[in-house]
């Protein structure tokens, strides 16, 4: 098998980049580029593990192929802050305490960043339906529906968003 | 209690940043130059003696660089204790179940090391396997290890004495069996080594694991080195739950294929291996004899449980014990007998879990239900009257001092609206309860203790060094936290350096839930120690004794005069003008019994502190599906003192999700002879945000423990521990059948509710 130059737009950047025509996205993430934000858990699209943004749709980067992505735009984890200044989203997760071990967090964060994008402000069972394919085994989901379900705005009955508020202002 | 500055805060963690931008490494994330792929061959066979090994072909493949097989190895074997090493880190003789270590590749890709793994050729001569307990025991086949007659690898026996005459003064007596299968881990993170040997001939690895000093110290037995050039590096660990407090074989397999080749070379586990060849839960088939007096109280209980321990010891000892002791903490129960036995199978290696011995527990609790019924008094007044108190000993002689086990039941009770809905709820609605108790750390002889050393840095700031591992429970969190209370400092001005045994000295590790208790503490102490340095030196500039002092926000104040005050920054820019480093250690070890031996002594003081938890789950069974849908889980537990309740709330909703909605409904391994058919994440049901109770109430109960740090003991164990018990009862409550077999599957559900109406 040869390997073959394709260009991919990252983060708002163009990547050129030699791949195996079976090399998958994440592979080349990782591997390639060192993107090692995107991780792989499972290997076979069922934990989320791997999720990345294909034209702000959340897509699995472990059951895409890299040469499918030419063409589009992609988001990883590493594009959600603005250098230093972290998302809404990520300072909500942070302030929530919804990262433990952090593995799943990451794709967790692509998840529900893709529906903050067409409904800023779901409710908690919206949120539950939208990370239903990102699988955490340590936080038990509560603490990560309420970041996400608060990224957009700090809410009185939320003792962390009240944390947060008083110490924003 | 109050007067702290930042313990007890709900404050985010210092990890969390990294990890939401993308940028905390995992070992599966390093690279090094010259970095080698490695591959492990496995067996393919339950049970088989190893006849030939030809690497031949292997070798000869371009890009392959090496291959190792038993015996490149200095012939050392693993095991927890003296008396377990049972384990070759590469099988020489026999092989004893599908999966165990036979050979490993490096090669310069993935793809050359997959090809390189077909062409070592193994000769195998099968042997009869077995692939149950009682099977096991019975068996006159070849044994697994021939010198444990019936495969019996670990016999505990506890025995207070007048177990038999307390039965004989019983007002009423139960026997009930219940049984459970292996469960597994899935930590998110599957496991990966990355082993390299340096210009020293030191080893230099990162690994998940839930204690670097017990990774190091196997890995110099095994290599026949010295310690210190065992280097087990720092690195972001992706879970835990018990499952990677051992040293796996590939670790030094990894090792092995580093030194071999003198380059870097990285194993990352599939998820296949991950779940067959880490560790996984234990399969248990429990025995509960429970023998009350005319109002519930327990004058004597008779315990036997076999359990599925797989081919090698691994904990052996300590699994066989800790859902014994996890009972007897939380209940008192008059006299008592437990013989637990732990027997080897021809299937993967079983462990330390996070819910070890739901069925053990679940058990114990709805044998408990059905006392109170027959006796008629409901399940919150079976347990308040058999509930631990502060004070009084353990049935094997281990000293309880704070103990809030009521509180826990009756704020959980009160949340909860127990009372209120008990007995009342429409049918297939049902609520259950279940308490539970862990221990906050074992005896492990000289690495029991923990050390920590602090340094101040011209600007102010510290640096902290601890053996301390953070398998993602929030344990780095918890070092800064203290540290920066007791230095005065603020979080981000504290420099953790941790979990790397180059640097920090022996610490206990994160698996026997000691890592405040005596971590923690370890700092706590260096901490006060380094401070005590800076009041010397700021008490001559301040004119003041150092005792009316205070430090905080990176001031040091005199304490009825706070406007009289010195930067902390200054005082040790001063200190250093004066030819003075400010720098301490401190170090922590728990008064334990050391005498006490897991099989040999049982008897003795187990630990300093033991945390109590009470869940309660209100459930809603659907009769056509069998499908259990969660409408509200209360998890409240003893933690001592909450160093940070935003933490302690996270420990909590994940136990109710593993001990629990998984623990109790979905989680469970299936088998075809010694092959795990459902391996993987699509097979192996987790539970996910949507099948998660809606509401967890969280309640945090605290007893101030006059040993821990702040009062601190452990946090969340209880609860994972207690959540299935709650689970079971509930489901148990809604149908109107007491569950024996467990987890509870729809199909189990259905078929007791069918039993029930015929």
């Amino acid at each position: 098998m040869e390997k073959i130059l394709i260009t991919l737009n990252i983060n708002d950047k163009p990547c050129e980049v030699m791949v195996y025509p079976n090399d998958t996205l994440l592979e080349v993430l990782r591997d390639e580029l060192d993107l090692t934000g995107s991780k792989e858990s499972c290997g076979e699209g069922v934990c989320g593990s791997c999720t990345i943004h294909m034209d702000d749709k959340p897509v699995r980067s472990c059951l895409t192929l890299a040469m499918e992505a030419t063409g589009t735009k992609i988001k990883t984890v590493e594009g959600l802050a603005k250098g230093d200044e972290l998302s809404s989203l990520q300072q909500s997760f942070v302030d929530h305490g919804a990262v433990q071990c952090g593995f799943c967090t990451p794709g967790m964060l692509m998840s529900a960043d893709a529906l903050l994008k067409i409904n800023s402000k779901p409710d908690e069972k919206t949120v539950r339906k939208a990370i239903a394919g990102n699988i955490c085994r340590c936080t038990g989901y509560t603490k990560i529906v309420k970041a996400v379900a608060h990224a957009g705005n700090s809410q009185d009955h939320c003792p962390d968003c009240i944390t947060f508020s008083k110490a924003k202002e | 209690m109050s007067d702290y500055a930042i313990i007890g805060k709900r404050m985010p963690r210092v990890d969390s940043r990294a990890k939401v931008m993308g940028k905390a490494k995992f070992t599966a994330d390093l690279k090094l130059p010259g970095m080698l792929v490695g591959k492990i061959k496995r067996s393919p066979y339950a049970h088989a003696r190893i006849l030939n090994i030809d690497t031949s072909k292997a070798e000869a493949l371009p890009g392959v660089k090496s291959v190792v097989t038993g015996k490149d190895t200095e012939g050392v074997k693993w095991g927890v204790f003296a008396y377990t090493r049972d384990q070759e880190f590469i099988q020489t003789q026999k092989v004893r179940y599908i999966g165990d270590e036979v050979a490993g590749v490096a090669a310069v890709d993935e793809e050359t090391a997959l090809k390189a793994l077909d062409l070592i050729e193994v000769t195998y001569e099968e042997l009869p396997a077995v692939f149950d307990s009682m099977e096991a025991m019975a068996s006159e086949t070849e044994l697994i290890h021939g010198d444990f007659p019936n495969n019996i690898n670990v016999h505990v026996n506890i025995d207070t004495g007048n177990v038999d005459e307390n039965f004989k003064k019983a007002h009423y007596i139960r026997e009930d069996t219940f049984v459970a299968p292996e469960e597994s881990y899935f930590q998110a993170e599957p496991y990966a080594i990355v082993a390299r040997f340096d210009h020293e001939d030191c080893l230099e690895i990162w690994c998940p694991n839930g204690g670097p000093h017990m990774k190091s110290k196997p890995l110099s037995n095994a290599f026949k080195i010295p310690l210190h050039k065992v280097k087990v590096r720092k690195i972001a660990i992706g879970g835990a739950f018990g499952g990677r407090s051992e040293i796996c074989p590939v670790d030094y397999i990894c090792a092995l294929l580093a030194k071999k080749t003198k380059k870097p070379v990285r194993i990352q586990f599939t998820r296949e291996e991950n779940t067959i060849a880490t560790r996984q839960g234990h399969a248990m088939i429990t025995t509960h004899k429970t023998g009350v007096d005319k109002d519930g109280r327990v004058l004597a209980r008779e315990t036997t449980c076999y359990m599925d321990g797989g081919a090698y010891s691994s904990t052996g000892p300590i699994a066989t014990s800790v859902p014994f002791l996890s009972m007897e903490q939380a209940y008192r129960m008059g006299s008592v007998r437990y013989n637990g036995y732990r027997i080897y199978t021809n299937k993967p290696i079983r462990g330390m879990i996070r819910t070890h011995g739901r069925g053990f527990a679940a058990g114990l609790d709805t044998q408990l239900d059905m006392i109170a019924e027959h006796i008629g008094i409901d399940p919150v007044e079976i347990r308040l009257r058999n509930s631990r108190q502060p004070g009084e000993y353990t049935s094997t002689k281990s000293y309880v001092d704070s103990c809030a086990m009521d509180e826990t039941i009756h704020k959980a009770v009160e949340k909860s609206r127990f009372k209120e809905k008990w007995g009342k709820l429409p049918p297939l609605h049902g609520i259950g309860i279940g308490t539970n108790s862990v221990q906050t750390g074992f005896p492990m002889g000289i690495r029991g203790g923990s050390q920590s050393f602090i340094k101040f840095n011209e600007d102010g700031e510290a640096t902290v060094m601890s053996g301390v591992v953070d398998n993602g429970q929030g344990n780095d969190n918890m070092l800064v936290q203290i540290a920066a209370e007791e230095l005065g400092l603020l979080p981000e001005d504290i420099h953790l350096v941790s979990a790397d045994t180059e640097t920090t000295s022996s610490d206990p590790g994160s698996y026997s839930q000691v890592s405040t208790f005596v971590g923690g503490h370890a700092v706590k102490i260096a901490a006060q120690n380094c401070r005590a340095k800076l009041f010397k030196v700021a008490s001559k500039v301040l004119k003041v004794s150092p005792d009316k002092l205070v430090a905080q926000n990176r001031l040091i104040f005199v304490r009825d005069d706070p406007e009289k005050s010195i930067p902390i920054k200054k005082v040790v820019r001063i200190s250093l003008l004066n030819f003075n480093s400010v720098n301490a250690e401190g170090g922590y070890w728990p008064k334990v019994d050391m005498k006490r031996e897991w099989v040999k002594n049982p008897y003795g003081q187990m630990c300093e502190a033991f945390s109590f938890g009470t869940t309660i789950v209100e459930v809603k069974v659907d009769p056509n599906t069998g499908q259990v849908e969660v409408l509200e889980a209360t998890a409240a537990q003893d933690v001592g003192y909450a160093l940070n309740p935003l933490v302690l709330e996270g420990q909590f909703e994940g136990s109710i999700a593993m001990g629990g909605q998984g623990g109790m409904l979905t989680e469970y391994h299936e088998w075809n002879g010694g092959r795990c058919i459902n391996p993987t994440m699509l097979d192996y049901k987790l539970p996910l945000a949507c099948d998660m109770p809606p509401k967890i109430n969280n309640i945090i109960v605290e007893s101030v423990d006059p040993k821990g740090p702040y009062g601190a003991k452990e946090a969340g164990m209880s609860i994972a521990m207690s959540a299935a018990q709650a689970y079971s009862a509930a489901v148990s409550n809604a149908i109107g059948v007491y569950m024996d077999s467990f987890p509870l599957t729809p199909d189990k559900i259905l078929a007791a509710i069918k039993s029930k109406e015929s």
